[in-house]
């Protein structure tokens, strides 16, 4: 019993070293979110003023336009995300000409945040009162002024929370990018903490992913409330 | 002046076309009032989304002085469409953004000056009396408030017709007497035409010049209120000015539903009845009230002693109308709420079961 725990406990990093392994990691996996989130937020928040202003009920109804792309937008939905990744490696190795790093773990993380944004920005435009969009038209407002103003200006505590949810969504799914040798905390999970059986990563990566989520969701919702009017 | 000619809109469901608005044809005078009235379903709202160009009509025309707007789109409309300004049902302002915000917007939206702009809010803030909320969040106001902040948004870029839409409904009494005397003001001190569409009757007979009632996608009755509530024979007159009379007492010989005619009345002619003609007068029931400058009455008597028409010709003289009272008031209520029957609703009931009956 004893040799085998000496050889368990001496697989393990040393808890001093764990910083060094843990800060650039966790460096990387906020640059992936970032990038990733930049364009989901491009992408998708367009795709989502879209979906809502195509409705009948919309801006601009155009059933067969609304109907195409919220089909487009439950395919990209319906794939969990491991499955998504690897079928699009072809795609991804046309884009970024590799299929590992960072890099290629950006172009499924942002096609399966796109469609996910996407809606949740449709889900935050039709919390809206339907009057808003009569108040912009009444008061002679372009499609511009009337999508700025009466829709995301209005919907901005809606769209803050949209973006917490798919932030938080987008470190997960850098984690399950971590299998693809994404680098991140991920990648440092499943090759020291998995493939390893190194014990000290696998608890420092948790327990660094959980506050990281707390916080993420912590500031969310204290950016949402701060922008809710009386 | 606004005029409505031959209104028809049609809307296809799944189970085909249902005409809401069948031929509507209204004109109002430049600073008139006219309220529209009807049951929910009448296509009130409809034409209401017709009016504030927000919807297209299926043929038909709504001419502004002279101007066929509905016929316009894109930019031409954006611009034209500020000849009309919309209160709407639940003031419909902007939550993130403040009263003086929410009035500046149509300005903003048409590249006005940020100097002149500042100017023109509060001086439409301080004209329904809420310059002092300029800062405030629609969340911060109550309800009376933030309609009238409504008021000022409509009024923003000077339109020639303010259209309400349901802007009293869900008041309290209060609030609602605040906003009738402010559309009451602006229609004098700007000579704005009004266009009230309501479901309450005692907003009409506070502010309204005219009534269009609306049943069935068609105007059913349209004219000034005096001229309404003094035609006995007509629905609408009756829900402006009802009477809940008591039934005719033993010793009575008939009841009589009783006018007031549209001109000068004797108030005093429940007395000159009783002894000019020497008759017994019980008053059954009856409502009289001022409207600007004219009387409204209606009154149900019960009378002894002498001949229905020589009674009738009697009161004729007073400028009173008189009908009997059952084969009329009874008889014509109940054809009134026939008639008033939701048509749209009834239309989309029939759907309904034929969903049904296919299901």
């Amino acid at each position: 019993m004893r040799p085998t725990e000496t050889a368990a406990v001496g697989l393990d990093t040393p808890w001093a070293d764990l910083p060094a392994l843990l800060l650039p990691a966790y460096g990387e996996t906020w640059a992936m979110v970032g990038m990733v989130m930049a364009l989901v937020i491009l992408v998708g928040g367009a795709t989502g003023v879209l979906l809502y202003n195509t409705d009948s009920r919309g801006l601009f109804p155009r059933p067969r336009l609304h109907g195409v792309v919220s089909w487009l937008v439950n395919m990209g939905r319906s794939l969990p995300f491991l499955v998504l990744m690897a079928a699009i490696i072809p795609l991804t190795k046309w884009v970024t000409g590799t299929t590992i790093g960072i890099a290629a773990a950006v172009v499924p993380m942002t096609l399966a945040g796109i469609p996910f944004f996407a809606r949740l920005v449709q889900n935050a435009l039709n919390d809206l009162p339907r009057e808003n969009m009569a108040v912009g038209l009444v008061t002679g407002s372009s499609t511009g002024q009337i999508i700025r103003q009466t829709q995301l200006r209005e919907a901005l505590p809606g769209l803050t929370s949209a973006i917490t949810l798919n932030t938080i969504s987008m470190i997960e799914y850098s984690a399950i990018a971590g299998t693809i040798g994404a680098g991140g905390i991920g990648y440092l999970a499943v090759t020291y903490g998995y493939q390893r059986f190194d014990t000290h990563v696998m608890a420092a990566t948790i327990v660094v992913l959980i506050i990281t989520v707390q916080l993420v969701q912590f500031a969310g919702d204290r950016i949402s409330r701060a922008l809710l009017r009386p | 002046m606004i005029e409505i000619r031959n209104l028809h809109k049609s809307y296809s469901t799944g189970q085909g076309t249902v005409e809401v608005l069948k031929g509507i044809d209204l004109t109002i005078e430049q600073g008139a009032i006219t309220a529209v009235v009807g049951p929910s379903g009448a296509g009130k709202t409809t034409l209401s989304h017709c009016i504030s160009l927000l919807e297209k009509p299926t043929s038909g025309q709504v001419l502004v002085d002279g101007r066929n707007l509905s016929a316009l789109s894109g930019q031409a409309l954006r611009s034209e469409r500020r000849a009309i300004g919309t209160i709407f049902q639940h003031s419909a302002l902007l939550r993130r953004m403040t009263v003086a915000e929410n009035v500046a917007l149509p300005l903003r939206n048409l590249g006005v000056v940020h100097r002149e702009m500042e100017d023109r809010v509060a001086e439409l803030l301080d004209r329904v009396g809420l310059l002092h909320k300029a800062n405030a969040y629609p969340g911060q106001l109550s309800g009376g408030q933030k309609q009238r902040v409504g008021i000022a948004r409509a009024l923003a870029l000077r339109p020639r017709i303010l259209l309400s839409d349901e802007s009293t409904s869900g008041l309290d009494p209060e609030s609602t007497q605040q906003i009738l005397d402010l559309l009451d003001d602006v229609r004098t001190e700007l000579g704005l035409s009004v266009i009230l569409i309501t479901h309450e009757m005692d907003v009409v007979r506070h502010v309204a010049d005219q009534v269009a009632v609306l049943a069935n996608g068609r105007v059913s009755e349209y004219g000034p209120i005096g001229a309404l509530v003094a035609d006995p024979q007509s629905g609408a007159g009756r829900q402006l000015l009802p009477v809940r009379a008591l039934p005719l007492p033993a010793g009575f010989d008939y009841a009589l539903s009783v006018s007031y005619r549209h001109g000068p009345v004797d108030p005093e002619w429940l007395t000159r009845l009783s002894t000019g003609l020497g008759v017994r007068v019980a008053l059954l029931g009856g409502s009289v009230e001022a409207h600007g400058e004219a009387v409204l009455g209606r009154a149900e008597i019960g009378v002894a002693g002498r001949p229905e028409a020589e009674v009738r010709s009697y009161l004729e003289q007073l400028g009173l109308v008189a009908d009997p009272r059952d084969p009329v008031s009874t008889a014509a209520a109940a054809s009134t709420r026939t008639a008033t029957a939701p048509p749209s609703e009834g239309a989309e009931r029939e759907a309904n079961e034929k969903i049904g009956v296919r299901a």
